[in-house]
């Protein structure tokens, strides 16, 4: 789970141009979107086209983008319990 | 229709953002291309709105802005921009990831930023300008046509302030693609366009936007009196259709102090230029511009702004000088001939 982590940082501040991070710099339970990280509606986009490249995951129902992509940790969470064998 | 500038930005391949001294220094290149020298972009733009934004995108945000900072000026009614080629990086990456992901998963950024009204578009989400936006790409007439449009505007409410602006970005993918055509001279000093005699041009690239109202302000130095675009014309209409569009701003080509020609360093068309400068203008003071900038669809814009600083701060750099007859200027008439086929003609008065 850590390495998953790391590399979901990494990746998170390539796909969205976050050049002033570091993967440090994002807390695993930190709020990416509005009073966290500040992420919108097309950086959600960003983030579930995200999983589909490098995950291999569809998102099953939209509906719960929202609880998914509540932080690193939560993404995390959902591509170990999610990602094909 | 006679129109005011208020205020303008100019990011281009010179230095026309800060203070210094207009082109008293110009850059020198030795390459094919003039690209442009880009400020620090965070002056202007959240760095939370510059991530997600392609270099065209802040070229043209970042100029705007600079134009309705020196109107004084936080929204603008309207927002036009003229654009031939439009937000070409994001378009070749949305085109590429399309391949490299056989037309899945494709990012929403590139697709989203790919269209040729999202210059206009961000400027306006970042004002909250609710106003009229209009986007013009109609080749080397763009940047005319929003300037047109934004005048008709004007003619119907003058008390309105528009920002109408002209953009256009080289890429490498563009510009290879524009190499093919044979259009582009080899990597040479841009400062020598005009010394040899060859086929080609360099290509350039730039964004300007500019503040403009029907109605004069105190401090408003410079009026746009006419615009005119004109399509392949034969060498006789068009001879005919400068002294008309002169005529119809109770002009007389003797009344012309100087021209800013669009003279691109190639012989395929130079001599056109040269005769029309040589029959009407043998009075007139000529400048050239498009070593400074290189040739783009949108090199008009920055004709506009030299045009209109050259009025404004009654200064005639030495490095745009092709002819000098030493007149006051005035009024100021800009003839931008591309490549042949699109020929447009602004007049300028100082006001």
């Amino acid at each position: 789970m850590e390495q998953l982590i790391a590399d979901l940082k990494r990746q998170i501040i390539e796909a969205l141009n976050l050049k002033h991070l570091k993967p440090e710099d994002i807390g695993d339970d930190q709020p990416l979107f509005v009073d966290g990280l500040g992420l919108d509606s097309i950086d959600a986009l960003e983030l579930i086209v995200l999983l589909q490249q490098h995950y291999n995951i569809k998102l099953a129902n939209p509906q719960d983008g929202p609880q998914i992509f509540k932080s690193v940790k939560s993404i995390a969470e959902y591509i170990t319990a999610n990602q094909p064998k | 229709m006679t129109t005011y500038i208020k205020g303008m930005g100019n990011i281009s391949p010179q230095q026309t953002w800060d203070d210094s001294v207009l082109l008293n220094k110009p850059l020198v290149y030795h390459d094919d291309k003039l690209k442009c020298h880009e400020p620090d972009y965070t002056q202007y733009i959240d760095p939370k709105q510059l991530r997600r934004m392609s270099r065209v995108i802040k070229m043209g945000v970042a100029a705007g802005s600079m134009a309705l900072k020196q109107a004084g000026l936080s929204v603008p009614n309207g927002i036009i921009t003229g654009t031939a080629y439009g937000c070409l990086e994001d378009t070749g990456i949305f085109l590429n990831k399309m391949i490299e992901n056989n037309e899945h998963a494709l990012n929403p950024t590139p697709f989203i930023q790919s269209t040729h009204n999202t210059i206009g578009s961000q400027i306006a989400l970042l004002l909250q300008c609710q106003g009229y936006n209009q986007t013009y790409t109609q080749g080397a007439f763009s940047f005319e046509s929003a300037l047109l449009d934004g005048m008709l505007e004007l003619k119907d409410a003058p008390d309105q302030s528009l920002l109408v602006g002209g953009v256009d970005e080289i890429t490498s993918t563009s510009h290879a693609i524009q190499r093919r055509f044979g259009i582009f001279r080899k990597a040479m000093n841009n400062m020598d366009l005009f010394q040899s005699k060859e086929k080609g041009t360099l290509n350039g690239e730039g964004a300007a936007y500019f503040v403009l109202s029907g109605e004069k302000g105190m401090n408003d130095k410079v009026c746009i009196e006419a615009v005119k675009t004109l399509f392949k014309p034969t060498e006789s209409d068009l001879h005919h259709e400068i002294i008309s569009f002169l005529e119809m701003a109770s002009a007389k080509p003797n009344d012309i102090d100087l021209v800013l020609a669009g003279k691109s360093g190639d012989q395929s068309f130079g001599t056109d230029t040269d005769k029309i400068l040589e029959a009407f203008f043998p009075a007139s003071t000529i400048g050239l511009f498009k070593h400074l900038c290189g040739e783009f669809p949108t090199a008009s814009a920055f004709a506009l702004w030299l045009g209109a600083k050259i009025i404004q701060e009654n200064y005639l750099p030495a490095a745009v000088v092709f002819r000098n007859n030493s007149r006051p200027i005035n009024r100021l008439l800009i003839y931008n001939p591309y490549f042949g086929t699109h020929h447009s003609l602004i007049l300028l008065r100082a006001c």
